[in-house]
């Protein structure tokens, strides 16, 4: 299970930081530093710059994202923002504005 | 419907938390928390900040106020600096509190004071306004059909400004000093009535029951005693009104013990 998650119909404005999994599907407005994985779910709206290991989007997100493995974004998924990661993929249905810097 | 939220143990939150649903909290929180949920403080979560929920279970560290719609339970482990309020307030043993606690937010420093005292906060529901409930619970049987309008005005005046170091001493007086404003209306036959003139009654009763006795008798125990035992103290002055030692007074007595 998920270290942390943050459910729908949460509101957290502040910073979030840690070293464990991080699921959303509530709204987060600040910043989001964990060592771990970080989902955002279907029903988030994240307006945060996002550092993690991995992180999985099917909601909203806008900011900037630095991930240490990957950045997945699922069908239905939003992304605007810079992304920093060594693995990208875009779902087919997904949108993204943002640049993306894979560290070739 | 809203689920459930949790913060993990490794997951440190400086920010406002707030919304639908409920919330377990096992790492740290910087800031308010404000949820229409259930919170729950895990033994390791610490919060700095404000808390309010339905009905809030802290095992942890809390530096705030808390506020429980429904409930506020302590339990064994817990530390709570600040204020803490709620219909339902329970500390368990083990648990450290430090602030002002008031049941069911109603004003009524009294009350609320002696709910907090007692673990079990159960009030009769009785349709008597809250002010009332003290003098009436204390006072003889009897007057209480006829004066209960006098002691709905009559007591907060009197029990509410007593200081809360003198509790024990304190109680007892709240039985004598009702009755006597109370009787005089509705019963103008002062004398031959032992209930209706508990000064008097007392002091002759003094002799057999031992004056020292109901004042060690904790708050709890006064509140099921019957009058009678109750009744011989007060024939003495009744303690001073303004309190001994005032409340801040105690606080920081209390912070430097810690």
């Amino acid at each position: 299970m998920a270290g942390t998650v943050i459910g729908e119909g949460l509101t957290i404005e502040g910073d979030i930081s840690g070293d464990e999994e991080i699921v959303i599907h509530g709204i987060l407005r600040g910043r989001l530093t964990t060592t771990d994985a970080v989902t955002v779910g279907g029903t988030a709206v994240v307006g945060a710059d996002i550092t993690g290991a991995s992180l999985s989007v099917a909601g909203q997100v806008t900011g900037d994202v630095t991930a240490s493995e990957r950045v997945d974004i699922q069908a239905g998924g939003k992304l605007v923002g810079d992304i920093k990661a060594a693995r990208f993929t875009i779902a087919d249905g997904a949108s993204f504005k943002g640049n993306v810097d894979m560290e070739v | 419907m809203a689920e459930s939220s949790v913060i993990g143990a490794g997951t440190v939150v400086s920010g406002h938390v707030r919304g639908q649903g409920s919330l377990e909290i096992l790492g740290r929180v910087e800031g308010d928390v404000n949820v229409t949920g259930n919170v729950v403080i895990g033994p390791a979560g610490r919060v700095r900040g404000n808390v309010s929920g339905a009905q809030l279970t802290i095992a942890g560290q809390v530096q705030g106020d808390l506020r429980g719609t429904h409930a506020v339970l302590l339990e064994a482990g817990a530390r709570v600096a600040g204020d803490i309020s709620g219909p339902r307030v329970g500390i368990a043993p083990g648990a450290l509190a430090r602030g002002h606690i008031t049941t069911d937010g109603e004003p009524t420093p009294a009350l609320a004071r002696s709910a907090a005292h007692a673990p079990a906060p159960a009030r009769p529901a009785a349709p008597v306004p809250s002010a009332a409930r003290p003098a009436a619970r204390l006072a003889p049987p009897a007057p209480p059909i006829a004066p209960p309008p006098a002691a709905r005005l009559a007591p907060p005046a009197r029990p509410l400004p007593a200081p809360p170091p003198k509790l024990e001493a304190k109680a007892p007086p709240v039985a004598p000093k009702a009755p006597p404003q109370l009787q005089p209306q509705p019963q103008p036959q002062p004398q031959p009535q032992p209930q209706p003139q508990p000064r008097k009654a007392e002091a002759s009763r003094a002799a057999p029951d031992a004056t020292e006795a109901p004042r060690n008798r904790s708050p709890v125990e006064l509140e099921f005693t019957p009058v009678r035992p109750i009744k011989p103290e007060p024939r003495r002055p009744p303690p001073p009104v303004v309190p001994v030692i005032s409340k801040g007074t105690k606080a920081k007595k209390k912070k430097s013990h810690d």
